[in-house]
Parts: C-alpha cells; structure tokens; sequence
C-alpha cells in the first residue's frame, strides 16, 4: 500500500524534517506513528497525500508515484485518502451534514449518491442524529466523529489520522479509537499519528518510532516505547 | 466533470460568499455600476457624434444663392454649366418657393414662423453634391465667379475639424475605458480575495478532499459573475432612463439636433455595457482565487 525509500525532507530553513525514510506499510494495516513533537510524524503524513514533497527519495501510495505527480493529478491521489486532524478543521458555517456532503460535492458526485454516502458515513460514526446541528453545538468527541465521517465518505483505502485525540479527554480518546479500529477492519489502511503513550499501548499495534527525523525503531504488536 | 451538474453547488456557494461579505460586495458592485454607467455614457456620447457626423455628411453639399430675379431660363443654363465644372456630382436647382416649403416642412411642425415671418425670406439656390469633401473649396471658387450666383456656402472645413476632434474624443474615451476597466477589476478583485482569504478552511479542505483547482475556482468565477450581472443590470437602467430623459429634453430644446434613438443601436450598447459587466466580474473572479491556488501547488 506504501512504500517510502530513501525520503528525506530539508525544510529551506534548514531544519531536517525527515532523514532517509525506508517503510513499507501493507493493506489494511493499522500503524501507529509514535515520537515526540518535531520527530517528523506530520511530515511523514503530508508526504502520502503529497502536502509535502520529499527533498530526496520516493513515496508511493497504492502504487502510485506520488513524487512523479503533476499538480492536476493531485486532487485524484486525495480522493483516496482521507485524512482526520487533531482540531478537526470543520467548516464553522454548515451543518454536520453539509460537512460531510461538501467532501463528495467538491469531487462532482452525483446527488443521490453523495446523499447516500454520506448518511451511510454519519451512521458509522453515529453522529446521524446530529446531522443538523452546527460544530459549535457539538463536543470535541463529536467534532472528531464528524471530521472521520468527512474522511472516510468516499470509502477512501487509505485514512490517516494525527493526533485525533490530541484534544480529547481519556474515555473520548477511547471511543474514538475504537471508531478508527473499526474502520481498519472495514479493509481501510490506517495509519495513527500519535504521541499518547495509552492508546498505543492499550491496541498493540504496529509501531513506528520517530525520533529527529528517523525511524529508530519498528515493532508489530508494539507498546509506545521500547522499555 | 461538467459544470452543469455542479452549477447548484457553485452558485449556492456564491451566493453564500456574497452574503457573508456583506457590506464589501455591496461597495464593488456600486464601483461596477459607476465604471459601467460612464462607460455606457461614453459609447452612447460617441454613438451620438457618430451620427452627427453622418447627418451634416450627409449635408456636405455646397449651396449656391443666386440673383432673386433670375429667370427660369437662365436657371437652367447656369445648372447646366455648373454640371461641367469637374469634381461636382449632382445639380439641384431650387426655387424659392420649395425652399420656403421645404424649410416650414422641416421645422414648422416645431416652430411656428408665421408669427414671425409673413413671407418667403429665401432666394433661389443651387445645390451642389461634390464628389469627395476635398474638392468642396475649388468647386466652391468656381462656383463663385458665375456673375449670377450672389453667395455660396459650403462646411466642409467644419466638417473636418469635428471628425478630427470625433477622432479625439474616441481615443481619449477608448483609454479611459481601459483605466476604468481596470481600476474596476482592481476592487472587483480585492474584494473577492477578501471572501477567498475568509474562506481559507473550505479551500484547504476541498484541496484536501481531491476538489480539483477548477472545482474550487467556479464559485469565486460565479460570484464575480454575479456581481457583474447585478451591476451591469444597475448600470443599463440608469443609462436607460436617463439617456430617454436627456432625449425628451433635446427634443423638445434642440429639435433639429440627431440624436441616436434608434432601439437597435441603444440596445447594441446596453448589452455591451452588460456584457462589459459579466467579463468583469468573471474576470476579477478568476484572477482572485488564482494566487491561493498557485502558491499551493
């Protein structure tokens, strides 16, 4: 599903972001992210949907060679990836399913499908009895319901997600993440950005260390650090 | 991906942004209709000049007062030797009495002259038709030194020197034109960036969700559009009233004056000043939203 090799990211202020990256991640993995701020991590996301070009190596995301992309190829490579923020960026002015629906309207969808997958989306992540209210009605949980409703309403293979707990309280940052679990067992790769040491711990999954821009360790099965 | 199927999208969301920025969109579209109104103005100004130009072209013969008592006779002998001076075209004698009549056919509907002039003040007269205004001064010598003709008249000078200045006047206003044009895409621009700048979330999430920059870019187009539309429509209605009430009056003051009222020649120049307006807005709409994009990538 990805291939990074040899990427390295030299920011023009001469701050390196990343440091000859080798990763393969397969379908339908769930992999955590793991290190403190400035390791790299939001770096390492913005390469896959190609925020970001790498100084040097090669991304490849579903085969395809997301530094060889043209400008105009670029909106199709994010069609298939969704992506959930740790301030979940919502649009401030529409309703929780206009939210969701404007990620399918923007990709010209027809209307009948847009409004099927949408409920469908809002349904999984059980915000459907919100649909009508605004993201200031809701709370930080909620917010990030609908934020992973909008990445995944075009049943994109590949969602990545940093720090999506990053501004919620324990039992929130629990169920959200049970949410994402299930989505990863829907067949969507998942990959985790994170730096709360108990989920990665509670979900033993597949993680990888950054630290100063470089992968020190990766671990199936792994807890948030070595010790 | 067609425009079509989208075009409700676009233009909710246009309309949304206008709304949103409320008070700044209102102040463009005042801009557009003034920029537009002088423009129209101006096209309206030379399509007048144009046609005051035409009509003393049309008059652009040399009239030749002949002796009150020359006979019918001599008449015709001094039209025909006329006829042979080179460079004239046509000869037209006129006796008095259709002259009078002419005149009080022309202006007696608009003027009544009885009460001043009890009979027929004009003499008998040739007129000349030259065959280009540049032979109209040597015609004129020629015509002149017949010991029966008492006094000739021609305007071509004058003629010259208003299309000289109609000339003048179109360039002047053609570059006016383009400033205005511009000054006006200016604000029409500005303040569609302020509407791009509050809505920098929804453009990073479209970029984000795979909308591509074309998607992204109608509804600013569309906005621009709008504005365009509503101000062009603003400005052809204020052209319109008050060029039928500048025509009320010069008829009534100036009867003799050619103004334009011809429907399909104003109606050619509303529409250019509507669609003046469309291109301008889809243009300011265009050109806003197009730096965001770039510097994105």
């Amino acid at each position: 599903m990805i291939e990074l090799k040899h990427v390295s990211k030299l920011y023009q202020n001469g701050v390196e972001a990343l440091l000859d990256i080798n990763l393969h991640i397969g379908k339908e993995e769930f992999v955590f992210i793991v290190g403190p701020s400035g390791a790299g991590k939001t770096t390492l996301m913005k390469m896959l949907y190609r925020e970001e070009t790498p100084s040097s190596g090669q991304v490849i995301v579903d085969r395809v060679n997301v530094t060889e992309l043209t400008p105009d190829q670029v909106p199709y490579l994010r069609r298939n990836i969704g992506v959930v923020f740790q301030d979940y960026k919502l649009l401030p002015r529409r309703t929780v399913y206009e939210n969701v629906a404007f990620a399918l309207q923007v990709t010209g969808a027809p209307r009948s499908q847009i409004r099927r997958h949408t409920m469908q989306a809002l349904e999984l992540v059980g915000m459907l009895k919100r649909s009508n209210s605004f993201p200031e009605e809701l709370s930080g949980g909620e917010k990030q319901r609908v934020c992973i409703a909008r990445a995944i309403v075009n049943n994109p293979p590949l969602l990545l997600a940093d720090e999506p707990t990053g501004n919620l309280d324990p039992q929130t940052t629990f169920e959200i993440m049970e949410l994402l679990d299930k989505i990863n067992r829907r067949s969507t790769t998942l990959i985790t950005a994170t730096h709360n040491k108990n989920i990665v711990d509670m979900m033993k999954r597949r993680v990888v260390q950054l630290e100063a821009g470089r992968v020190i360790r990766d671990q199936q099965l792994g807890t948030y650090s070595n010790s | 991906m067609s425009v079509l199927s989208n075009l409700e999208f676009f233009v909710v969301e246009a309309l949304r942004s206008i709304r949103r920025s409320g008070l700044m969109s209102f102040v463009a579209i005042g801009i557009v209709v003034i920029s537009l109104s002088i423009f129209g103005m101006f096209l309206l100004f030379m399509a007048n000049l144009g046609n005051m130009v035409a009509f003393m072209g049309s008059r652009l013969d040399i009239v030749a007062y002949v002796d009150k008592d020359l006979t019918t006779d001599a008449a015709q002998v001094l039209q025909n030797s006329i006829s042979q001076i080179s460079g004239v075209d046509k000869v037209v004698y006129i006796p008095k009495e259709e002259a009078w009549k002419n005149f009080r056919e022309e202006f007696g509907a608009k003027l009544d002259l009885r009460e001043v002039l009890d009979e027929n003040p004009l003499p008998n007269s040739f007129s000349i038709k030259v065959t280009s205004p540049d032979v109209l001064p040597k015609v004129a010598e020629a015509v002149a030194n017949f010991a029966e003709v008492s006094e000739v008249r021609y305007s071509g000078k004058l003629i010259k020197q208003i299309q000289t200045m109609v000339d003048a006047v179109r360039i002047g206003g053609l570059i006016l034109s383009i400033l205005l044009f511009f000054a006006t895409l200016l604000i029409v621009v500005n303040t569609i960036r302020l509407t791009v700048l509050a809505r920098e979330t929804d453009i990073y999430i479209m970029r984000l969700v795979g909308a591509t920059k074309s998607f992204i870019r109608w509804p600013f187009v569309i906005e621009g559009v709008l504005m365009g539309i509503i101000g062009g429509t603003c400005g052809i209605m204020i052209l319109k009233f008050s060029y039928e009430a500048v025509l009320a009056r010069v008829r009534n003051a100036l009867p003799f004056l050619p103004v334009v009222s011809d429907p399909n020649v104003l109606t050619l120049i509303y529409f250019s000043v509507g669609l003046s307006g469309v291109l301008l807005g889809m243009l300011g709409g265009y050109i806003s939203v197009s730096r965001v994009l770039k510097e994105k990538g």
